[in-house]
């Protein structure tokens, strides 16, 4: 496949006794679309940003095509940042806000200063915002732009640089529901037309789900799994990246033997292996698996507390012994009525127990922590400033 | 009902202006008078203009004032932003505490960081004085000077410790504001730290920086209390050399250069509100225009080809500006000089050119408004002066103190001009240090359209049917001696009883309102305007003020039945003058008959000089073809039946000072 | 990477203690002794403080002129800020724009122009005995100069910019949506001042009240011209013992000090009014 392009080795960032990063060992090929995915706090943007040159790690390495680029400051990396708010420069149009990475000179083969011809920047400035589709925009205050367009200009200022590697931080945070949809195929359009690496940061998985060709799910400074989307959403390696990843019902249960586990005291069929007689494992059961039965035929049986419509499903949320489950079906079932369930042997997923078992899962609080994914805030990189002691208040 | 509110509000704003402007406008109305009174229109004239120009201890205290508040601006400009920017890259908790700091100098009270900063200064020099000492002992390849004095560079850190705090207050704002994004935005696209700073971060705050460019500039033009206790002796700034100059008498040229500085900075201020008005136009409707000239002359440098034709232009004029200023402070200080402290308005000025022109030494000349303040300036060790010219008491209290360096007579041959009676008196009884200068007395000057009938006792000083007229002399001294002549008493008792009760008499006087106030060199246009009708003062300033009197004021002269005080003021030199061949060059200049009778027909005061005293009616005739009057000469230079009913001061103890200084206070508050 | 600039602060609070700390030490230390006037021999004592007694009436005169003057100030002075404010940005400019412009010329200057207007037989009185008014009262003149009103006059005349233009800056900037919502919650114009604009100008109105009340407590400048040397104050004592006729620094240190500390007490409980509103509303 492709080759590797950049490595973090046993990476570790902390200010004082607090550890942001914590030995992050993970490697970027070329012109892949790798996510950095995760709540804020979580060290995404800390990570970025070391591989972008704001920040040194404390300890380990990093290399770019297999030299260490440690203490290489950003503007001798080949590599090009689109900021969380994009950072554009006020008192710049937008020609020139395009042109200002061309505008540096920079040291050619034998290390002389060599500044770009004024037709040649021209020229690349007017290129690549017909790729971003800002043509005829050139002379307008940055100010007068919408989000979405200064997003563009964003992206086109680190583009025009021809990086190798285009870092993005939460670039799309700023923007409503549908504008972010439309960039997300816009972004995913012009890193395959361009073919270079992006490195994106966010908080949404669904962004990170549709546009990545790998994800890595960080919390608490620690990578919780690295994959292909499907790999992410089908096998989570842990209860924390099951419920970060879409909607999951976990629950104790205790793997009886290779593809049988226990839950409720209910023996139920799966496709895991490999773990110890009677071993506490989590289970895993995405909403959508779960087939709503009658009572008398279900493998297990439950009260329905709350149905909300959602368009293509009902969300229905159901009792079952005082745990309550998250099931999308298309069947209405009214609230209080008594349902049972089944389960096909490849929608159950057998976790080992983690740190954070028993922390997710239940949907007992259901509506306040659907809030609370909607609204997580996209300022965990405010977090990481202020302990820098950078220029914010 | 809202309209109606509309236009109170805007009377009222209107009235407030009104009385910020009316002053203003008076100030410039009365430049253009024929006449030299502020309250009296003679009709236009430009004259006070030229005599502007002429003037050059005005002219000179304004280029000053300009170099230092340039300076100072620049400097701090420069200096606070970097801080700025370092104060942001602190944490949080480090730069809260600093920024505490850094307002200390814009809570305080003007005065108490002058005081602070003139008590740093001297303690400093007093340091670095005997560090030198040290340092020239043990190594002879370098000279360091000895004796630093306060002067135009302790002003001007003076000036840029009180603005750095403004040009941080006004550029951390806009740090703070700016995207932290920014600059590693700006690195990540190919900067190093420094270019992002040029390229990102200046452009970013540069609001932040001009405003507080142009409000440390306020701060340094408007400044006087800080200048006024940093710069010593051998600067003034403008403000200080009008603060001098409101103790005597204030001549319309300083109208003239109020007009001129509120006009340019007029001026400067329409052409920038022109400016603005345009621009936000322009913004306002994104108006696409052709550029105007200056725009395509601006653009057409800025095109990347003449990049270098425009630094090497702006490099050209930096150096341009540096290389003027050095030139000309190298010009005035490479220059042999003589530093002379002296009264206001007690020299004919030309006498100063003419003494440059023929000796090539450039006199820096001074004034005090006191021998009291004098004295404060020389303990202080503010003062770099070589030449001064105190009165007798203070001459003798400056010899005591060791405070004097002894003549070289040989280099003085003009001294044996001096008539032997005011050679060797009690100040200086073996004439060592002084060569006399003026000699006068002191006597009551009233008004003889304010007085019922013509006083010819000090009891006039005091009595209440003048309430509200009469002028104390600000003077311990003078005041105390009047009031002690009055009681019949010695005016240099040292009987502390006698000195109460001389003080209970100004005091009384004083509870009854007697007093219009204390003045010194004020006392002219109080009573030249007919604004109070008796004062004590000097028989020379009396016939100074006969001259400029306003209509309906006639002053008279009278040396009261009890007696008064006789003085002699008298050059002298300074204890480790830098200067001293040039002091004693000025003194023997001062001397001499001619500058005796240039001074006498200027200042009214009495030569020392026998030539002089003896030529003076003829050479008072040849000048304005009339006669002297020969009552106003016998004012001017008592003959000897008056002399001897006046007495001398002489220096009095330690603490008999004392005790007329805390008198004197008291009456104060 | 940014860590790195901070020894850019370095120089400067070099610089600080320097010129701000350890002059302020030095005239602690000076007004922490005394002078013997025969032997110039220094001493620590407390007499500069225990001494200071006489000096009340001076420091109250001080106190009560600056505090009339501030008040003065801040009654002329916010109104004009209030209305300018509500006028349109034209009006507002040229007005920010003739508020600062008289601080470009010396404050000496504008002080010396009143002088020949308070004078016995300065402008006023000539205008009063031209309408008549002098010989209505059957008085030669009025008396101004020289009187603690001609001293607050002057205090007015000169720091009321400094009252003006942070409370402007305060109210200009207030949010209208606001005083909108003031208004649909049933607040009539009165309420509406005094429940909304007023509470939010008053950290504009705190330090214009400093801006005012600090330099005219301690001028000696104003007091001298205008007062004629009949009103003394804390400026001009302190100014005495440096450069005046009475030579000793030792007290004029110590009533710096106590000033200063006087200063500091009064900002201290007027900023717990104004509790957590930040300071330095500049301009």
């Amino acid at each position: 496949m492709s080759k590797e392009l950049i490595r973090l080795r046993d990476c570790v960032m902390s200010y004082g006794d607090e550890v942001v990063l914590d030995h992050i060992n993970l490697y970027i090929n070329d012109k892949e679309f790798l996510t950095l995915l995760g709540p804020s706090g979580c060290g995404k943007t800390t990570t970025l940003r070391i591989i972008g040159g704001f920040l040194s790690p404390t300890a380990g390495d990093v290399f770019f095509d297999g030299v260490r680029m440690n203490d290489i400051p950003p503007h001798k990396r080949a590599v090009n940042t689109v900021f969380q708010r994009y950072a554009l420069f006020p008192h710049l149009n937008v020609f020139e806000n395009v042109a200002f990475g061309l505008r540096i000179p920079k040291a050619d083969r034998d290390g002389r200063k060599v500044k770009l011809p004024e037709r040649e920047i021209h020229q690349r400035v007017m290129e690549m915002l017909e790729v971003v589709n800002l043509k005829g925009f050139e002379k307008r205050p940055v100010s007068a732009l919408s989000g979405g367009q200064q997003q563009r200009v964003a992206i086109a200022r680190a583009l025009v640089n021809r990086p190798k590697v285009l870092l993005l931080d939460e670039p799309l945070g700023a923007l409503d529901m549908r504008l972010r949809k439309d960039m997300q195929i816009e972004l995913k359009r012009i890193q395959q037309e361009m073919e270079i690496t992006f490195i994106y940061v966010t908080h949404d998985q669904e962004e990170a789900l549709a546009m990545s060709d790998t994800v890595v799910v960080m919390d608490g400074g620690r990578i919780q799994q690295i994959g292909t989307p499907e790999d992410i959403y089908n096998e989570p390696k842990n209860a924390f990246v099951a419920d970060f990843i879409g909607e999951s019902n976990i629950i104790d249960g205790i793997m009886r033997a290779d593809g049988v586990v226990e839950i409720f005291n209910r023996r139920f069929q799966c496709l895991d292996k490999g773990f110890e007689k009677d071993e506490p494992v989590d289970v895993v059961i995405r909403p959508e698996d779960v087939d709503i039965v009658d009572e008398a035929a279900g493998q297990l049986r439950g009260t329905v507390t709350a149905v909300t419509f959602k368009g293509m499903q009902y969300d229905t949320i159901v009792d079952f012994y005082g745990f309550k489950w998250l099931i999308q079906t298309t069947d209405y079932c009214p609230v209080d009525s008594r349902i049972g369930i089944k389960i096909d042997p490849d929608g159950i997923h057998v976790m080992k127990k983690s740190q954070y078992s028993g922390m997710f899962g239940d949907y007992s609080s259901y509506s306040e922590e659907y809030e609370e994914l909607d609204v997580a805030e996209p300022e965990d990189g405010e977090e990481d400033g202020s302990r820098e002691g950078g220029y914010e208040e | 009902m809202k309209r109606s509110n509309h236009v109170g509000s805007r009377l009222f704003i209107g009235l407030v202006f009104l009385f910020l402007y009316l002053p203003i406008f008076l100030l410039i109305i009365f430049s253009f008078n024929a006449g030299d009174s502020s309250a009296v229109w003679k009709g236009f004239s430009l004259d006070w203009y030229a005599a502007l120009f002429q003037n050059r201890l005005i002219m000179e205290s304004l280029y000053t004032t300009l170099l230092v508040s340039l300076l100072a601006t620049a400097i701090a400009t420069a200096a606070g932003t970097f801080a700025a920017i370092g104060l942001y890259s602190l944490s949080k908790r480090r730069r809260d505490a600093l920024l505490v700091v850094n307002d200390i100098p814009m809570m305080n009270a003007d005065i108490v960081t002058g005081v602070s900063l003139c008590l740093f200064f001297v303690a400093f020099f007093q340091g670095w004085g005997a560090f030198a000492q040290w340092f020239n002992g043990v190594q002879d390849v370098v000279e360091l000077p000895v004796r630093l004095t306060l002067g135009f560079g302790t002003m001007l850190l003076a000036h840029i410790a009180f603005n750095i705090p403004y040009v941080i207050l006004n550029v951390a704002p806009k740090l703070r504001q700016m995207d932290k994004n920014l600059v590693d935005a700006a690195q990540d696209l190919g900067c190093t730290w420094m270019q992002a700073f040029w390229k990102v971060i200046l452009p970013e705050i540069k609001p932040g920086i001009v405003s507080g460019a142009l409000i440390a500039f306020t701060m340094s033009i408007d400044d006087f209390v800080i200048s006024y206790f940093t710069a010593g002796s051998s600067t003034s700034t403008l403000a200080m050399r009008i603060y001098s100059m409101t103790k005597k008498r204030i001549t319309p040229e300083v109208n003239a250069v109020s007009t001129l500085l509120f006009l340019s900075v007029l001026a400067l201020l329409v052409l920038n509100n022109v400016r603005e008005v345009r621009q936000q136009r322009r913004a306002e409707r994104q108006e696409i225009r052709e550029p105007s000239f200056f725009e395509r002359l601006s653009m057409r440098f800025s095109q990347p080809a003449l990049r270098w034709a425009r630094r090497g232009a702006a490099a050209a004029l930096a150096c341009g500006f540096i290389v003027a200023v050095a030139l000309l402070t190298g010009a005035t200080y490479s220059q042999p000089v003589v530093n002379v402290c002296s009264w206001g308005e007690y020299i004919d000025e030309d006498l100063i050119t003419q003494f440059e022109d023929q000796t090539g030494i450039r006199v820096n000349y001074q004034t005090a408004e006191s021998n009291e303040a004098l004295y404060s300036l020389l303990k202080s060790g503010g003062a770099d002066y070589d030449v001064i010219v105190p009165s007798d008491y203070m001459i003798s209290q400056l010899i005591e103190e060791g405070m004097l360096e002894e003549l070289d007579y040989s280099q003085i041959p003009n001294f044996e001009l001096i008539d032997p009676r005011f050679r060797g008196l009690p100040y200086d009884p073996e004439n060592k240090y002084t060569v006399p200068y003026s000699w006068g007395t002191l006597g009551l000057i009233y008004n003889a359209n304010m007085v019922d009938e013509e006083p010819d006792s000090w009891g006039a000083l005091y009595d209440s049917q003048y309430a509200g007229s009469v002028l104390l002399i600000n003077n311990s001294r003078d005041a105390l001696g009047a009031a002690l002549l009055h009681l019949g008493y010695s005016v240099n008792t040292t009987d502390e009883a006698q000195i109460r009760e001389a003080f209970e008499l100004i005091a009384g006087a004083s509870r009854r309102g007697v007093f219009q106030g204390k003045v010194m060199d004020q006392v002219f246009q109080k009573m030249e305007g007919g604004n109070a009708a008796i004062a004590t003062y000097y028989a020379g300033d009396y016939l100074s003020m006969l001259d400029n009197q306003a209509d309906g004021v006639d002053l008279r002269y009278v040396i009261p039945e009890e007696g008064a005080n006789w003085f002699v003021d008298a050059m002298c030199v300074l204890k480790g003058a830098p200067h001293y061949d040039n002091a004693l060059a000025w003194i023997n200049f001062i001397a001499s008959t001619d500058a005796n009778l240039a001074n006498m027909d200027y200042i009214w005061y009495a030569s020392p000089n026998t030539q002089a005293l003896e030529e003076y009616p003829a050479y008072y005739e040849e000048l304005y073809g009339e006669e002297l009057d020969p009552e106003l000469y016998e004012i001017m230079a008592a003959p000897p039946e008056v002399l001897e009913r006046c007495e001398m001061y002489l220096a009095l103890p330690p603490a008999t000072r004392a005790l007329y200084n805390s008198l004197w206070i008291e009456l104060g508050i | 990477m940014r860590n790195k600039r901070g020894w850019f602060a370095f120089p400067y609070v070099i610089w600080m203690a320097l010129f701000v700390v350890i002059p302020i030490v030095i005239m602690a230390v000076y007004a922490f002794t005394v002078a013997d006037p025969a032997t110039n021999a220094t001493q620590a004592s407390l007499d500069n403080f225990t001494d200071m007694g006489v000096y009340l009436s001076v420091f109250l005169r001080s106190f009560w002129l600056a505090i009339l003057a501030t008040l003065v100030c801040l009654l002329v002075g916010y109104p004009v800020s209030y209305w300018m404010a509500k006028e349109g940005p034209r009006f507002q400019r040229v007005a920010m724009a003739l508020i600062m412009l008289p601080m470009w010329m010396n404050f000496l200057l504008r002080t010396y122009s009143w002088m020949s207007i308070l004078e016995n037989n300065g402008l006023l009185n000539q205008l009063f005995r031209a309408v008549g008014l002098l010989d209505l009262l059957g008085v030669d003149h009025i008396q101004m100069i020289g009187t603690s009103g001609a001293v607050v006059l002057g205090m007015v005349y000169n720091y009321l910019p400094f009252m003006i233009l942070p409370i402007y800056s305060v109210i200009v900037k207030l949010d209208g949506s606001l005083l909108e919502a003031a208004r649909d919650l049933g607040a009539d114009s009165a309420r509406v001042f005094s429940k909304v604009i007023f509470p939010l100008s008053l950290p504009g109105i705190l330090s214009g009240v400093t801006m005012v009340f600090v330099p005219s407590v301690s001028t000696f400048a104003i007091s001298n011209l205008l007062g004629g040397g009949n009103q003394m104050m804390l400026g001009d004592l302190i100014e005495l013992q440096f450069l005046g006729g009475a030579y000793n620094p030792h007290l004029g240190a110590a009533v710096s000090m106590v000033m200063m500390a006087v200063v500091v007490v009064c900002m201290v409980v007027m900023n717990h009014f104004g509790e957590g509103e930040e300071q330095a509303v500049m301009l």
